[in-house]
């Protein structure tokens, strides 16, 4: 009975439709729109480094296995990311739009992870309206198929201990241990995301796998290597500071900044600049370097995928050192230390010092571009023009990776070492996630 | 013919025809008036809040009679618009008389305004604070002085008052007792806040943002702060002063009201010139946005209560969409860090109990909760012989609106603040504004206030801020005055007009303070005292007229008038007829001797100095609950330590055993010849881990020698650790060993013993309280019955799933020589378990299920009828807990987000439905789900429980239900019980224990009752105002304070007699802290 009326529907759509049914093309403009609103909508909703990676992951890899289903140019996830298995095979008797499906599929699981999904709905209304008008029985067919792999994807993704590490314990702050992470000014949040080694990864074998050298042990006497790196912090900090805001140091620190939460207070008034996390700022290189190739729609999943999950990853593997060596930030050392009026040019973030997550990532996403588009790859990085900054020029992923982690001195947020180890360990992951991905043939 | 009169008043509103009324106060408009005054702010791209962040706070008013023509007369401050001058005409008529009398200033920016008669001339001055410095703000205080003929000459430099700093306000007051007016100036701080900066920042003087104590020096004002100990740093964000002599020693104290994160302060005057803060030492917490204060005797007796005042919202939904109390690790860092003291977003009434610290008492009293809050201001308004309370309100806009600062702002204005320092109009008018009405409250006696803000005075959408209090028309009852923003100045006049009976009191004092600022009048009538000081200067950011008005009721004639003078001089006025303006003057006077004020205490416990040898100071574990488990309601790690009395070493002497937190040691003291000494027991010992929350010693292997069983708890540990199970250790050859108990995962509170199948050993009941990680499910209790000194588990369903239980006692409560149990706890009605024969059955004895927040239970016989009532130590009314039996307070306990672990959410009822009591941070912080429901704070602000979740979500959770807070008694009539409240001043925080003991040694019994409780969110804040009290019988109840025990701020775990060569002495166990010992004073 169902299926009659259904056919009857189909028949119908089909006879009134007719005359304006056309292929439906997918442009990746398109994705990048659906990707560029996902991240509109992940700073509305305000969402932790960490948590924004895992937010990015998902739904490119829902596209990707669909692209890697039709495409034999790419290789399924499927037994490569850890518990992924194959999704549903579509009904080849339905026109379905492989392209379309994978955008849809996106958009479902964007839907799924971040918050005001109203306004990714009134994005993805609006595409649906124009594919419909053009070929509803493809558009049917194609969402249909979408929406089932977005679901295979999700429970997977379900899976992955995020809504259990929500309940787990918070940080508890000690102040009778002075090398310990305090909550830093001005809004003294709570360490976030102290659990976010419990999520599984998706190519590295565990979160631990990549432990760095430890800091230096914790000292503050002066002739410690540890003290030495405080106080060389807090020079830099003088110096360029001196130098003014037009100092290179000074917009590399704010271009690099990527902190989705940064809390003002001006007179009466508490406010928060937001911007996008560091993931976000790769994923946009990432874009960049798509559209500066013209590459097409799957060659774009491709990137974004095999990025995002090298991002994703180098969180874990960040998040789990960091609340392994809990190590107390530059700022509160300083100001009890050296100068209790200094503030370091960019606000501390929530968490542990050690080590940079900036620099583990940018180390892992620069390795995983670099494999997609090739070294020397110069390029002009206007990521962050929306929030109010400039463009800078890298001669490769490399190098912007490099002065994304040196970055995190000038801002005041780091020791050398954490930069130094951070973007090596980033490196080292990203390598293995490629050694242990094959994506393409 | 009052029906009728509303009738007309409704009437008169509905018609609009001028001035509005209220059954107490009506408001005559400016048109009828002749105020015309109004505060007008206008917004700039250079002058607005983000610019300056005190932009709102308003202009000031002082109120006096200029001309001492017998008419109150009216001064504004305006912020931006100039100053005006009102002459009373009479008739409520008003002139202004600013232009001739030369008072319009000259200060960019004007704050606080005050009078007092700075030269002595009999004649009132004014003094205008000012902001100057910041903002392009010029100008200085500006000095009036008074020429008599209501023309002012401005003559700040000449007196050393013409400051250019940041000032809110000044108060007068003669604080060396050398006759003339010296003035306490205060400044507010414009440092950044963001960050905390250490408390000791307020040591190094700051000129622009410290306050300043200003001795007059023969007409010349000397900055002698330094040396008087007044506090001037950079971190004084001084929004209110108010002056009295709180400890009633002669010498006016100070208390000065700081907005942010700096502590308030609280400065007793040494008599020698200085000052010596103690906010820490007097308060257990205070107000954390400090905004206006007052001083008043709250209670009849005869010492100054305080109030300050803050911003917590009434109206749920600008309750949850208001940023609210700082998470409770920023709190700690705050405190253990920086160096300040606790402090919590809401009103505080801080009832003076001599000695002592303060008792905060404002969510008892009703007063909690009144929204954007600038001058709250005392007044016998009604004149029913009990203070009311006005609270003038409004902000024109929230910055503290969440929306605002985590969505609103970021695209509006970043850039523009980022690149031009300035803010957008349309990013301000994101911001909600806050045109709340001003309050109202009816004081009644025990403490309540009643709120009458929509009746007695018509509800109001201005932003009223300084406000001043006189009687305008010289009808004997209180009018008022409010400064408001961008509207004209309100008169709010009062129609008591003689409907109860006053007394007006103008003093006359001397040439240098001709207005006698610091008199103190003393009423008696009909047995109740009322007492006042004269400090026309409260509230915020003005002063009231300079009278002392007292409100009698129905009483015709006043018993006596005790008039002590500045100079510490007094004379007493007898038989005074009410409703009269009286003027006195020094006269017939005689020294008066402060001793006699301090109060006559029956010294029952006196602290021993070297604590009879027993050094053990509780230390917790730094364990948090709410890091685990964030939404649960209270802590429960924190019920420790154990204590208990009992031979250890079978000398013949009582010794104590403590127990430790988490990785503490236990501790045993025993008992020599005259003092205690510590011994380490190796085998109890080594085992730290455990946290030790029960303890009893006895002889559970009748071999002659003591054992020890533990009980253990602090939530920490979970599922099947070891550590969760409790220990027993037994006696052989003076060696300790543990032996086995049966295997049960959970934390102990309390531990009985009782032979209760009468075989001749001793049986134990074991109560548990609550299942760590899983708050909410109800953990097993259990009967343990005594084989040969081996435990087994007497199978009792009943008594098993009993509920959270935290106390029991074994009690025959039936008469039939068998002892019974009854078991309390929390969320649970108390239980009777009948012992019949060796089986415990539950009797239904209560009259009704009453569930509480049980903590404690004992044996009384509290109506002195001949039987035994039992008294229950509750949560108290002190909190922001409700229930009733209508409407009790809820917690649902479920797995809300099907992650595998339980969530637990409380409700409260407000208006007939239930909110939850946490915010959308709060509970979408664990349940992530919700984050999709409510984007925003708007739409989660102001939802009931049952919008929040589905009803199914909640149809399959348990809910466990609070009905009665209340500490009180069960009455015993012949075997049936009927829940009796105790009185107020019993309610103020949590009783913890009771011990039954003829502590006065005359022969018959009292019961002590000692609480307090810690383990809250920053939210409810600290329960510690109770400092313990003596119950002799139900009408006989004596607070500590007046009877030598102090157990304030404290929060007591346990109280104990131990007796030394037959002295018995009272041993005080808290929860991290120093246990005490006091020894009991035998009186007659």
């Amino acid at each position: 009975m169902k299926k009659t009326l259904g056919v009857l529907l189909a028949l119908g759509t089909l006879m009134a439709c007719n005359k304006n049914e056309e292929p439906i093309i997918v442009t990746t403009n398109e994705l990048h729109m659906a990707i560029d609103k996902v991240t509109e909508i992940m700073i509305h909703d305000i969402f932790s480094p960490p948590v924004a990676s895992r937010i990015y992951a998902y739904p490119n890899i829902a596209a990707y296995e669909i692209i890697a289903l039709h495409d034999e140019n790419y290789l399924s996830l499927e037994g490569q990311a850890h518990e992924l298995t194959a999704i549903p095979k579509p009904d080849t008797s339905k026109p379905v739009n492989y392209s379309l499906s994978a955008l849809i599929a996106h958009m479902d699981v964007s839907s799924r992870v971040i918050f005001s999904e109203d306004k990714l709905a009134t994005f993805r209304d609006s595409l649906y309206t124009i594919w419909e008008s053009r070929n509803a029985r493809e558009f049917n067919a194609s969402k249909e198929y979408g929406l089932e792999v977005a679901e295979h994807i999700a429970k997977w993704m379900n899976a992955d201990n995020y809504n259990q590490t929500r309940t787990m314990p918070k940080f508890t702050v000690d102040t009778d241990d002075p090398s310990r992470w305090q909550p830093t000014p001005p809004a003294y949040m709570d360490g976030i995301e102290p659990h976010w080694n419990k999520i599984r990864p998706f190519v590295i074998d565990s979160s631990n796998q990549f432990i760095p050298s430890p800091p230096p042990p914790f000292s503050m006497e002066e002739d410690s290597e540890f003290y030495k790196e405080v106080k060389e912090v807090y020079d830099i900090s003088m110096e360029i500071t001196e130098k003014g805001d037009a100092s290179e140091e000074i917009a590399i620190a704010q271009f690099w900044d990527c902190n989705p939460y940064v809390s003002v207070t001006r007179g009466h008034l508490m406010f928060a600049t937001k911007k996008i996390s560091p993931g976000a700022h790769w994923i946009g290189i990432a874009k960049i370097a798509s559209n500066k190739t013209n590459s097409d729609f799957n060659k774009t999943v491709y990137a974004y995928t095999k990025t995002s999950m090298a991002i994703a990853d180098a969180f874990i593997s960040c998040w789990d050192e960091k609340y392994r060596s809990n190590l107390i930030r530059p700022e509160t050392l300083i100001n009890e230390h050296i100068d209790e009026n200094w503030k370091p040019v960019l606000q501390t973030p929530p968490f542990p010092e050690y080590t940079s997550g900036h620099s583990v990532v940018s180390g892992a996403a620069a390795t995983a571009l670099t494999d997609i588009f090739g070294d020397n790859f110069a390029f002009d990085d206007d990521t962050e023009l929306l929030y109010g900054l400039p463009i800078r020029s890298f001669n490769s992923f490399n190098e912007a990776a490099d002065e994304a982690a040196i970055s995190r001195m000038y801002g005041g947020i780091h020791y050398r070492k954490a930069v130094a180890v951070g973007v090596k360990q980033g490196r080292d992951l990203g390598k293995f996630v490629l050694d242990n991905l094959t994506m393409t043939n | 013919m009052n029906k009728s009169l509303i009738g007309i008043l409704v009437i008169l509103i509905v018609t609009g025809c001028g001035s509005k009324e209220g059954e107490l106060f009506y408001n005559p408009t400016p048109k009828e008036t002749g105020l015309s005054f109004e505060n007008t702010l206008t917004e700039t791209d250079d002058l607005n809040i983000l610019d300056y962040l005190y932009f709102y706070n308003g202009g000031g008013v002082a109120t006096g009679d200029i001309n001492n023509d017998g008419l109150t007369d009216i001064f504004f401050s305006g912020n931006m618009v100039k100053n005006k001058l009102y002459l009373n005409k009479g008739g409520l008529k008003f002139q202004d008389i600013t232009e001739q009398a030369g008072v319009a200033g000259n200060s960019s920016w004007n704050t606080g305004s005050i009078m007092g008669d700075v030269n002595g001339d009999g004649l009132l001055d004014i003094y205008v604070c000012a902001v100057v410095g910041i903002n392009g703000f010029d100008g200085y205080n500006e000095l009036f002085i008074n020429q008599g003929d209501s023309t002012f000459v401005e003559s700040a430099s000449e007196y050393g008052l013409d400051f250019d700093s940041y000032s809110s306000s000044a108060t007068f007051l003669d604080y060396d007792l050398d006759g003339d007016l010296d003035l306490y100036l205060l400044n507010h701080a414009v440092h950044t806040q963001e960050s905390f900066g250490k408390a000791d920042l307020r040591l190094k003087r700051s000129y622009q943002t410290g306050d300043k104590l200003l001795r007059n020096e023969n007409g010349k004002f000397l900055d002698v702060s330094e040396e008087a100990g007044i506090y001037g740093g950079v971190n004084g964000y001084g929004l209110s002063v108010a002056v009295s002599d709180f400890n009633q020693d002669g010498y006016p104290d100070i208390y000065v009201g700081n907005d942010f994160h700096e502590d308030d302060y609280y400065y007793l005057n040494n008599g020698d010139g200085t000052f010596t803060e103690g906010i820490k030492k007097y308060f257990g917490h205070t107000t954390r946005f400090s905004m206006g204060t007052d001083v008043v005797d709250i209670n009849h007796d005869g010492w100054p209560d305080i109030l300050s005042l803050d911003m917590l919202p009434e109206d749920e939904t600008v309750l949850k969409s208001s940023e609210g109390d700082d998470n409770i690790q920023t709190q700690k860092l705050r405190i253990e860090k920086f160096g300040y003291h606790y402090q919590f977003t809401r009103n505080m009434l801080h009832l003076n109990q001599p000695g002592n610290s303060f008792a905060e008492i404002a969510l008892y009293s009703g007063i909690a909760a009144t929204d954007w809050s600038w001058s709250g201001l005392f007044g016998d308004y009604d004149q029913d012989g009990e203070q009311d309370l006005f609270i003038s309100n409004g902000i024109p806009k929230r910055p503290n609106d969440l929306d605002f600062i985590n969505f609103a702002s970021n695209d509006q204005i970043k850039k523009k603040i980022n690149n031009t320092k300035l803010v957008d109009q349309r990013a301000l008018n994101m911001m909600p504004s806050a045109k709340v009405h001003n309050y109202l409250f009816k004081g009644t006696s025990h403490l309540l206030f009643e709120d009458k803000s929509k009746s007695w005075i018509v509800n109001d959408t201005l932003i009223s801020g300084a406000t001043a209090v006189a009687d305008f028309d010289n009808d004997g009852d209180l009018d008022l005055v409010t400064n408001n923003i961008n509207s004209p100045a309100s008169l709010y006049i009062n129609k008591t007009d003689g409907d109860n009976n006053y007394l007006k009191i103008k003093l006359k004092y001397s040439p240098l303070n001709s207005f006698g600022i610091g008199t103190k009048v003393f009423s008696y009538h009909n047995g109740i005292l009322q007492y006042k000081e004269l400090y026309p200067i409260r509230g915020f950011q003005s002063s009231s007229e300079p009278i002392i008005h007292f409100g009698y009721g129905k009483t015709a004639k006043v018993d006596s008038l005790k008039i002590v003078w500045p100079d510490g001089q007094f004379q007493n006025i007898k038989n005074v007829n009410t409703n009269q303006t009286l003027s006195i003057s020094p006269e017939n006077t005689m020294p008066f001797n402060y001793r006699l004020l301090q109060p006559s205490k029956l010294r029952i416990f006196r602290e021993v100095e070297d604590n009879l040898g027993i050094n053990f100071t509780h230390k917790e574990d730094n364990y948090v609950d709410f890091n685990r488990q964030k939404l649960i309601p209270y802590q429960i790690s924190d019920r420790g330590p154990a204590t208990a009395i009992g031979d250890i070493n079978n000398d013949g002497k009582a010794d104590i055993f403590f127990g430790g937190s988490k990785f503490f040691p236990s501790r045993i003291f025993l008992q020599k010849d005259s003092i205690y000494v510590e011994e380490k027991i190796l085998e109890i010992y080594k085992d730290s881990i455990k946290e030790d929350v029960a303890a009893v010693i006895a002889d559970f292997t009748s071999n002659g020698k003591s054992d020890i069983i533990l009980g253990s708890g602090g939530a920490d540990f979970y599922n099947k650790m070891s550590p969760l199970l409790d220990t027993y250790y037994v006696q052989n050859d003076s060696i300790f060993e543990t032996a086995p108990l049966p295997e049960y995962f959970e934390n102990a509170s309390v531990i009985e013993v009782n032979d209760f199948d009468n075989d001749g050993d001793l049986d134990l009941f074991v109560g548990n309280q609550a299942v760590s990680n899983d708050f909410g499910k109800i953990p097993e209790s259990y009967l343990l019955k005594n084989d040969n000194g081996q435990f087994s588990i007497e199978n009792n369903e009943e008594l098993q799933n009993t509920g959270m239980v935290t106390d029991a006692i074994w009690e025959d409560f039936n008469g039939d020589g068998l002892k019974d149990l009854i078991v309390v706890g929390e969320w649970m009605s108390p239980k009777f378990f009948a012992n019949i024969n060796g089986a415990l059955v539950e009797k239904k004895s209560l009259d009704k299920e009453i569930n509480g927040l049980w903590q404690s239970v004992i044996a009384f016989d509290i109506d002195k009828d001949g039987d035994k009532d039992y008294l229950l130590g509750n949560w108290g009314v002190n909190n922001k807990f409700k229930a009733s039996e209508d409407y009790p307070l809820k917690m649902f306990y479920s797995d809300f987000d099907g992650n595998g672990s339980t969530e637990t959410i409380v409700a409260i009822p407000k208006n007939g439905k239930y909110f939850p009591l946490e915010g959308l941070d709060g509970i979408a912080g664990q349940i992530v789900e919700l984050r999709k429901k409510f984007t925003n704070y708007r739409d989660f602000a102001g939802k009931t429980i049952e919008q929040i979740f589905d009803k199914k979500t909640l149809d399959n959770s348990i809910v466990l239900n609070a009905s009665e807070l209340r500490s009180g008694y069960l009455e015993n009539n012949n075997g049936r019980f009927t829940f009796v409240p105790f009185e107020s001043k019993l309610q103020w925080a949590p009783i913890m224990d009771f011990l039954v003991y003829d502590f006065d040694q005359d022969g018959a019994d009292e019961v002590l009752a000692a609480g307090n409780f810690f383990g809250v969110k920053p939210y409810h804040g600290r329960f510690g105002s109770f400092p313990g009290a003596m119950i002799r019988d139900k009408n006989d109840v004596i607070l500590g304070h007046k009877m030598g025990l102090d157990l304030s701020q404290r929060s007591t775990r346990h109280l104990d007699i131990v007796t030394l060569n037959n002295q018995p002495y009272l041993l005080v166990t808290f929860n991290n802290e120093k246990a005490r010992v006091y020894e009991l004073i035998k009186h007659n």
